[in-house]
């Protein structure tokens, strides 16, 4: 069909020109918005993806758990497309209605994800209605990080915070929700996320004992590693795991890691689409596409985390973990937190 | 409204003074009202209810910290405001004392610092304060101590030791400026009529140099109440202030309006030691 230019059709082109240019650039300018923590969207990873979907995506990082509600929250979901966010915190996004649960038939990589992972009804929390809200992506536990030359032998429980061998030369993290789950599993208290008044109490008491033997509470891995440097160092609570383990070898410090008899806490981190996503099929295609073996392997040799698609060593056959969950009352641990912080 | 007099008829005085009195308005008044009436808000179930209650308030008032972090959080400000002065002062005086292009380069050197990042400035304070950090290391290696230090080593002294480092440059400036402004026929006057060195400081430069002072404390005592970074990465187990209360409300506890109604109180006390700086001024002026 070939149209003979006239003088009306060039005039009908050089009107329709702009509004073609304005929809492939629409297409071009295909904005993937990603919330994730440092190590989940490498750059490397980031170039693949934009070649292979043609869209851009940007990268927001965050450092802590809060940090991710704050904006989450503060926006109602409408600033990102996709986070990363981890099973314990999931739960108040979806009650809050700041996610949209995932198509499945659009994740062909999860059916090969590893056996733990495959049946998204057994991952806890994960789930609402029979709705998927979110997709495992990785996973570690939080144990005890010492120096090989200050702590012989290595430590196998938890008390050894309370150790006053080891009075100021203990680094631990900032975050109420934390200190008291695993003091409650040092005390021996069977569910840490669901805690009576009574309960609280008495891990209040040990906190405020611990804090009397803490050199100072940190809130990034980069102000524990800097802490260790300049000061004697003998014990950190490991609130990053294996990605803290990883950065103070390459550090050049004498460390090691363990996960304590009493169970250490452990985190899993997962894709969640946010109630604001603009492009679904964008945001699953993102997740999709880290569900790889290749990417996988990847994160856990960069991080030292585990993934969820290819075995690793983030923690021994045998250590005890215990998955963190959402905790009875987030806002009261908070202001314990604070409790014992103001204490002399 | 520095044109206003050239160009008194017109449009552009009117357009003027809407951009000096609107926009302080919409980014100060706004932001400020926005915090006072977050502050009468609840929360239920991890929602903001508005609605109008004093609850925050009262629990200000009749928690077991709030009070006591407020106050031992004001005394470390006001020993902040003091330690800047005290070491600003010297430092305004000498630069005030000296003549022509010198003096000017050498208070921009002083004011260099807060061209800098103030978290790279608070991690290079913290490598320089730790146990095993370059002041412990320094004076291990010169012998005048056998073992490091803890004094300085997270707590509050170094919270001390550390707002009062980044915070000296506000404290040289406004005495600076009201030292340079004495009128050096004062000085002569004094000096002809008698008095020595020591009495023409006393009687003449200090009192004259006063409302500097003022501001200068004033100032560095606003700005460091206000802080909430240096008590978390230098203060260790016990470097807790009010401001770190303030920052939990919004972040771990998120309850935005208990932590307005902080923000508010702590405005009230920055807006009454602002006032009482503003009356000494007028009293020394």
């Amino acid at each position: 069909m070939t149209a003979k230019l006239t003088r009306r059709t060039a005039l009908g082109l050089a009107l329709a020109a702009p509004a073609i240019l304005r929809s492939s650039r629409a297409y071009a300018a295909k904005e993937l918005r990603v919330m994730a923590w440092q190590g989940y969207a490498d750059d490397d990873w980031i170039k693949e993806f934009q070649e292979l979907t043609g869209a851009s995506a940007k990268v927001v990082f965050v450092g802590t758990d809060d940090e991710i509600w704050a904006k989450i929250k503060g926006s109602e979901g409408k600033d990102f497309d996709v986070f990363a966010v981890n099973t314990a915190q999931l739960r108040r996004y979806i009650d809050g209605g700041l996610t949209t649960p995932h198509d499945l038939a659009k994740l062909p990589n999860q059916k090969d994800v590893l056996p733990r992972f495959r049946d998204l009804a057994a991952v806890k929390g994960v789930m609402r209605d029979g709705k998927a809200h979110a997709i495992p992506f990785c996973f570690d536990a939080i144990g005890i990080i010492y120096d090989k030359d200050k702590v012989n032998p290595p430590p196998d429980s938890f008390e050894a915070f309370w150790d006053e061998k080891y009075k100021g030369k203990i680094l631990a993290y900032d975050n109420g929700e934390h200190n008291f789950s695993f003091t409650a599993l040092t005390l021996g208290i069977a569910d840490p996320f669901h805690l009576s008044a009574e309960d609280m109490a008495k891990i209040k008491d040990k906190l405020a004992a611990m804090k009397r033997n803490v050199l100072s509470f940190y809130t990034t891995p980069d102000e524990a590693l800097q802490l260790y440097k300049s000061n004697d160092v003998a014990l950190i609570w490991a609130n990053y795991g294996q990605q803290q383990v990883k950065a103070m070898k390459d550090a050049g410090a004498n460390i090691e890691y363990v996960n304590p008899k009493e169970g250490a806490l452990a985190w899993l981190d997962t894709w969640a689409l946010t109630s604001g996503v603009q492009d679904v099929d964008l945001a699953e295609a993102w997740v999709n596409f880290l569900l790889q073996k290749k990417i996988g392997q990847q994160l856990s040799e960069r991080t030292g985390f585990g993934n969820t698609v290819v075995e690793t060593g983030s923690a021994g056959a045998n250590d005890k973990l215990v998955w963190l969950d959402f905790v009875e009352d987030p806002t009261k641990r908070s202001d314990l937190w604070n409790e014992i912080k103001a204490q002399p | 409204m520095i044109f206003a007099g050239s160009a008194r008829s017109g449009p552009a005085p009117r357009l003027l003074a809407v951009f000096a009195y609107g926009l302080p308005l919409i980014f100060i008044g706004a932001p400020l009202l926005s915090f006072l009436a977050y502050s009468v808000f609840t929360m239920a179930d991890g929602q903001i209810v508005a609605g109008f209650s004093l609850s925050n308030y009262q629990r200000f008032f009749t928690g077991a910290i709030f009070l006591p972090v407020l106050w031992q959080t004001c005394l470390l400000c006001l020993a902040v405001a003091a330690l800047a002065t005290a070491i600003g002062f010297p430092v305004a005086f000498l630069l005030a004392q000296m003549k022509g292009r010198r003096r000017y380069f050498l208070l921009l050197m002083v004011l260099v610092p807060l061209l800098m990042s103030y978290i790279i400035k608070i991690y290079a304070i913290r490598s320089i304060l730790g146990g095993n950090g370059f002041l412990n290391r320094f004076l291990l290696w010169t012998g005048v101590i056998g073992e490091p230090l803890t004094l300085f080593v997270f707590n509050l002294n170094a919270v001390l030791l550390t707002l009062t480092v980044l915070l000296i440059p506000f404290a040289i400036l406004p005495i600076f400026l009201s030292l340079e402004r004495i009128p050096s026929s004062y000085i002569e006057a004094s000096s002809d009529l008698g008095a020595s060195n020591l009495q023409t400081f006393a009687r003449i430069v200090l009192p004259l140099s006063l409302p500097g002072i003022v501001t200068a404390a004033t100032f560095v005592f606003v700005l460091a109440i206000g802080d909430f970074l240096t008590p978390q990465m230098v203060g260790g187990q016990n470097g807790f202030t009010f401001g770190r209360i303030v920052y939990s409300q919004f972040g771990t506890a998120f309850n935005w309006p208990f932590g307005a109604a902080l923000a508010v109180i702590l405005a009230v006390v920055v807006i009454a030691v602002i006032a009482l700086g503003g009356r000494l001024e007028r009293r020394h002026a």
